[in-house]
């Protein structure tokens, strides 16, 4: 079952992988006015967390924040942005004692290490990849969009006007568009665009523009093709839906109780996972070695059991026809293990603790045994 | 599109209406009030075609005017983005043309207008294919298509396209004369 279900989930998480280089790779939370300089330039940041969320499900921010190692006042102003963009999903609630160790005893996929956290103002967030599509459409619509409703933009104040202004802008004296600040007269933005490329040969102009136009329409759909491939591959999928957190809690919870799991130990957090697991919130107090044979931009943290070295081929080098194993796709392997065992998931946490080493490699033989199995069944 | 839909209303009636035909009166003002105006939730409304009920007056202090609750049935046209609509041309400019459906005002710009027709100004600016087959000018009717709508409280506008299958001039004014 396991196995089943990280294969229905892996899609999803290459679609958002894809989107987030496609549209969010030059994303800056900065506002517009502020300059530019090397250091403050985040550019890339967006991609880095939607991949790092992929990895997670519900997570706590300050956690995410710690892995990441971005300024948690950052993570959220990106946070913020994706939630507008109906890409995550945050839910905020006053966390008492009491709720931290709901909390706690729920992280099969997270980790939580003060179950007796004071009150504050904590929140969570998990990525929905539903909203990936809706907001993938949203997306295509606005880009079609473009070409259609046209801007005008005064080339004296720079305000600028869509064609839904245009009963506000026609004047009774000629047949331009004016401003309504200036009384400048309104250029259109593809006009102004070719006026400046191409200098201005009224016809010509225009036809060029044209052209220009669909090279660039080309040229996008060329490079959305992977992406639009992945759309079509996930139509028929159910959608991986965590719940609502509180639900995605409880769950999580029974899930441990049935394991015969002591809940609250707060070092169980899942190192285990190496980088396809969950956050890391120990981070700051364990030996952290960066993984030189696993050097994919990740920053890997080395996991000791090392069921996790060989290298995942990032999701834009891989196309259809080639043989991968599971590793180099990605997560699938470490996905599998959060959605199919949860014993596999609480136990695999060997992060020094000796005594149950031992039970946590025979855990995990079982459970690639079984994963291999199913695989070659599937193959067949 | 049209939609057949019931709204309610508080009247507010002079005293001096009160009498057998109040309720005449009433459906009277309701009328001249409401028909031709437009809400951004409903659209225009077109028509009242029925009352369905009149409530309990209450008579507000101070003036004597009294409130009467209306629930009444009427025909409302909300346009949408995708609709096709057939519509008349009232302005043709460098930038464009402008449109009515009715109440509802269209523009096209001049983006949206297929790239073989080019625009003639003159004492009858219009659009014009390089053949000049097709015309279109003031009172030219067109078919066109909604790409977007701006909805205000109290005002609706859109901007369509003719730049599609089946889309643009239906009747020409200019060739028929």
């Amino acid at each position: 079952m396991g196995s089943h279900e990280a294969l229905s989930v892996d899609p999803f998480k290459r679609l958002v992988k894809l989107a987030a280089r496609a549209f969010y790779d030059d994303i800056t939370t900065k506002g517009d006015k502020q300059p530019k300089t090397g250091r403050s330039d985040n550019r890339g940041i967006a991609v880095v967390v939607l991949d790092a969320l992929t990895r997670r499900q519900w997570v706590r921010e300050e956690d995410l924040a710690k892995d990441l190692k971005l300024h948690s006042k950052q993570l959220r102003r990106t946070l913020r942005f994706f939630e507008e963009e109906k890409l995550v999903t945050r839910d905020h609630r006053k966390e008492t004692a009491k709720g931290a160790k709901i909390y706690s005893a729920a992280v099969a996929a997270t980790g939580d290490g003060q179950p007796g956290g004071r009150e504050g103002d904590e929140k969570l967030k998990m990525h929905t990849h539903s909203y990936c599509c809706l907001d993938y459409a949203q997306l295509k619509d606005e880009l079609e969009s473009k070409n259609t409703v046209q801007e005008y933009i005064c080339p004296n104040c720079s305000k600028r006007y869509t064609a839904l202004d245009a009963l506000r802008l026609i004047s009774p004296h000629d047949e331009y568009f004016h401003c309504e600040s200036c009384d400048g007269v309104l250029v259109a933005e593809a006009d102004k665009l070719a006026a400046q490329e191409l200098g201005d040969g009224d016809d010509n102009a225009r036809r060029r523009r044209h052209e220009k136009l669909k090279d660039m329409l080309q040229n996008m759909e060329e490079q959305l093709k992977p992406l639009m491939d992945q759309l079509g591959r996930v139509k028929d999928l159910t959608v991986p839906e965590f719940g609502s957190l509180q639900a995605w809690e409880l769950q999580n919870a029974a899930g441990r109780a049935a394991n015969g799991d002591h809940g609250n130990d707060p070092s169980k957090s899942s190192q285990g996972f190496g980088f396809g697991g969950t956050p890391m919130p120990y981070v700051g107090e364990t030996k952290v070695e960066v993984d030189f044979s696993g050097i994919d931009g990740k920053g890997e943290i080395k996991s000791e059991n090392g069921n996790a070295p060989m290298k995942v081929l990032p999701p834009w080098m891989i196309r259809q026809g080639m043989k991968l194993t599971e590793e180099q796709r990605g997560e699938t392997k470490q996905e599998a293990k959060m959605a199919g065992s949860l014993t596999a998931v609480e136990s695999s946490d060997d992060k020094k603790i000796t005594d149950e080493k031992d039970d946590v490699k025979n855990i995990q033989d079982e459970y690639v045994k079984a994963y291999y199995a199913a695989l070659l069944k599937r193959q067949r | 599109m049209f939609f057949h839909i019931v709204l309610e209303r508080n009247m507010q009636l002079h005293p001096r209406h009160f009498g057998r035909d109040l309720r005449d009166k009433l459906v009277t003002k309701l009328m001249k009030d409401v028909e031709g105006t437009c809400s951004g939730r409903h659209g225009f409304i077109v028509a009242i075609t029925g009352i369905e009920s009149v409530g309990k007056g209450l008579i507000r202090d101070g003036t004597g005017f009294v409130t009467f609750p209306v629930k009444y049935q009427c025909v409302v046209f909300r346009p949408f983005k995708g609709e096709i609509l057939e519509a008349v041309v009232t302005m043709v400019n460098k930038m464009g043309f402008f449109a009515e459906a009715g109440p509802v005002q269209i523009f096209v710009s001049n983006h949206l207008i297929p790239d073989d027709m080019e625009f003639q100004s003159g004492d009858m600016a219009n659009y014009t294919t390089s053949d000049g087959s097709v015309k279109i000018q003031k009172d030219s009717e067109v078919r066109l298509k909604i790409i977007g709508t701006r909805v205000d409280a109290t005002e609706i506008f859109c901007i369509g396209t003719i730049k599609d299958d089946f889309l643009g001039v239906i009747s020409d004014p200019g060739a028929a004369s």
